[in-house]
């Protein structure tokens, strides 16, 4: 009898150990399986879309947008998503990609801006979005350059510090700003890796990796859409497109991204 | 309807190695949504051919995702040869992409 | 001639200070900035709205960057805290550890889509998202410490299942700025749903203790 209970404790000592507890995903077989996925990235079959979209004579107005200032003058694409959020003097804000498509849009097109807003985020296993397929047309004009985020015109610093400020503002009944989830090593949220965003690799990785796949939905997303998905999540109301405050919180996070290297779209889940 | 694939195809010796990938809804016919089940469409044959031989022949089924990815090695590979795919779906829609053989880094 | 120069350099002087002048806005003038934004992202009822006014604590809790909690604060936080418990009106604090085991693995409830809250039952404990429950469960977060073995580890006593209570009606009693929600001071969760959570949590016969 004695013998038989030392057996069955070894046994389950062993089974307890074969069973082991949860991992991280960095070193063991996800991040295998992740590293393929952002290797062979269905992406980039978005970026042909976005760049027809670019070159094409669209809208009430009728024209391409190949005179759309990004920050680096009209037409300058190469490194110019690399630099964004920036102060622009034609709006007097600073705005982040998705809002400068939008000013284009409006602006040289014609187009709506209430109705490009509304069709801005895809559904889940569709072509997506023209905002989608944009946004990463002109993103992947900076693969390989360096992010960088300078802060010279006041609203600059204004956006970069509302923006730290946002990222740690805790409200509604969750208790959360983005530093609960974001603001440590190491950590996830059952089995989806967190960014460390308060630490420069994770800042890096936030400013370099956007636009992205998004698994499973089948679809390129941009940042306009995470953030909404992140407050969807903290239980907040619907976050508006294009606000001062995703750009002020877009701002911090690329600032302290800053010297990352771009390469999109990203691989996310 | 059918988009274009993305196909590369890098020489590693005398292999290459050819990564496609497609866009494709791949549905497996018991998706539903507010107007009922989507019904089945998935890519039901890929054929990969080098400067013209088929060297895959492959049947796929509904189980694979959406935008799918292939990865192949072809022995006996050069720089330059040709590698075209082509996907068959069951409503009879085709694509056919081609690429050369790039050298290897 | 003389004139013009003159003109010229004024303007450079000016224009030199004035870009010269830009720099970080302090604390306060960063608040009114990035609360106004606050205010005016949000697509939402004036009921929703609600979900973004910061409550005292939570004002508390938000420090920015290497920003300290004082002794203070955190004292009174704790205060807050314990004054906002509410105990369930049978006075039973330990329910029923399977239905405990359902909320804690439920990560939905109350999510807004569109202005619409959505359809479910009843709130989600969220345990699942960031603790490690049952042993040998891969589908776990690690935001906060392991749950494995929790009543093993101490036992199901009443005051056991008292502090069990309590800490999750109200992280903040014994942990003041937690990052775990205050579930049932904020009203996420029910006090008879966290009497189900107590028992999942020491109920000797709950997964997590086996």
């Amino acid at each position: 009898m004695e013998k038989m209970h030392s057996v069955c404790l070894a046994f389950s000592a062993a089974a307890f150990l074969a069973v082991a507890p949860p991992v991280m995903a960095q070193g063991n077989d996800l991040s295998v399986g992740r590293k393929m996925l952002v290797e062979d990235n269905p992406g980039e079959l978005w970026i042909d879309q976005g760049k027809d979209l670019f070159y094409q004579k669209r809208g009430p107005k009728n024209v391409s947008l190949e005179q759309c200032d990004f920050g680096m003058g009209p037409g300058k694409l190469e490194g110019a998503a690399a630099r964004l959020p920036r102060y622009f003097a034609d709006t007097d804000r600073v705005e982040d990609l998705e809002s400068r498509l939008l000013t284009c849009m409006t602006s040289l097109q014609g187009f709506e801006r209430n109705a490009l807003i509304k069709q801005a985020i895809g559904r889940p296993r569709t072509k997506g979005s023209d905002m989608e397929a944009l946004a990463l047309f002109v993103t992947s004009k900076s693969n390989g350059m360096k992010v960088n985020v300078t802060l010279s015109h006041q609203k600059e610093y204004d956006a970069y510090k509302a923006g730290e400020y946002i990222f740690y503002r805790r409200s509604g009944q969750t208790d959360f700003g983005c530093v609960q989830c974001h603001g440590e090593p190491d950590k996830r949220i059952r089995l989806q890796d967190l960014l460390h965003m308060t630490n420069k690799a994770g800042a890096q990785e936030v400013a370099s990796t956007w636009p992205a796949y998004r698994g499973a939905h089948y679809i390129v997303r941009t940042m306009q859409w995470r953030l909404n998905d992140c407050v969807w999540q903290m239980r907040l109301p619907d976050l508006k497109y294009g606000t001062d405050y995703s750009i002020a919180l877009t701002t911090f996070l690329n600032h302290r991204g800053n010297d990352a290297v771009m390469n999109v779209p990203g691989f996310k889940r | 309807m059918a988009d274009p694939m993305k196909i590369r195809a890098t020489l590693q010796g005398d292999t290459a190695d050819v990564r496609i990938l497609m866009r494709h809804p791949m549905e497996t016919g018991t998706r539903k949504t507010s107007s009922g089940v989507v019904p089945l469409h998935f890519i039901q044959s890929v054929i990969v051919q080098h400067n013209g031989k088929t060297v895959l022949d492959a049947q796929w089924s509904q189980a694979i995702s959406q935008n799918p990815f292939l990865g192949v090695r072809v022995k006996g590979a050069k720089s330059g040869d040709k590698i075209s795919v082509t996907w068959t779906d069951n409503k009879g829609d085709k694509r056919t992409d081609e690429v050369a053989v790039a050298a290897g880094s | 001639m003389k004139k013009t120069w003159l003109k010229w350099s004024v303007y450079a002087a000016v224009g030199l200070i004035a870009a010269g002048c830009a720099s970080y806005p302090d604390r306060a003038t960063t608040q009114q900035l990035a609360e106004k934004m606050v205010f005016d992202a949000f697509s939402a009822s004036p009921e929703h709205m609600k979900r973004l006014v910061q409550d005292r604590s939570q004002q508390i809790c938000s420090k920015i960057g290497d920003e300290k909690l004082t002794q203070a604060e955190a004292a009174e936080v704790v205060k807050l805290a314990r004054a906002s418990i509410k105990y369930p009106a049978s006075g039973k604090l330990v329910g029923d550890w399977k239905t405990g085991d359902k909320l804690a693995h439920n990560g939905a409830g109350d999510r807004i889509r569109n202005g619409k809250v959505e359809n479910r039952k009843e709130n989600g404990a969220l345990c699942q998202n960031c603790h490690a429950l049952a042993p040998g469960e891969i589908n776990v977060g690690n935001v906060g410490p392991s749950l494995t073995g929790y009543g093993k580890q101490r036992g199901n006593s009443e005051a056991i299942a008292k502090y069990t209570y309590e800490k999750i009606y109200n992280a903040w009693v014994y942990f003041p700025c937690s990052n775990m929600p205050r579930l049932g001071a904020t009203g996420h969760l029910t006090p008879e749903q966290i009497t189900h959570m107590v028992a999942f949590m020491i109920d000797p016969q709950s997964p997590i203790n086996k």
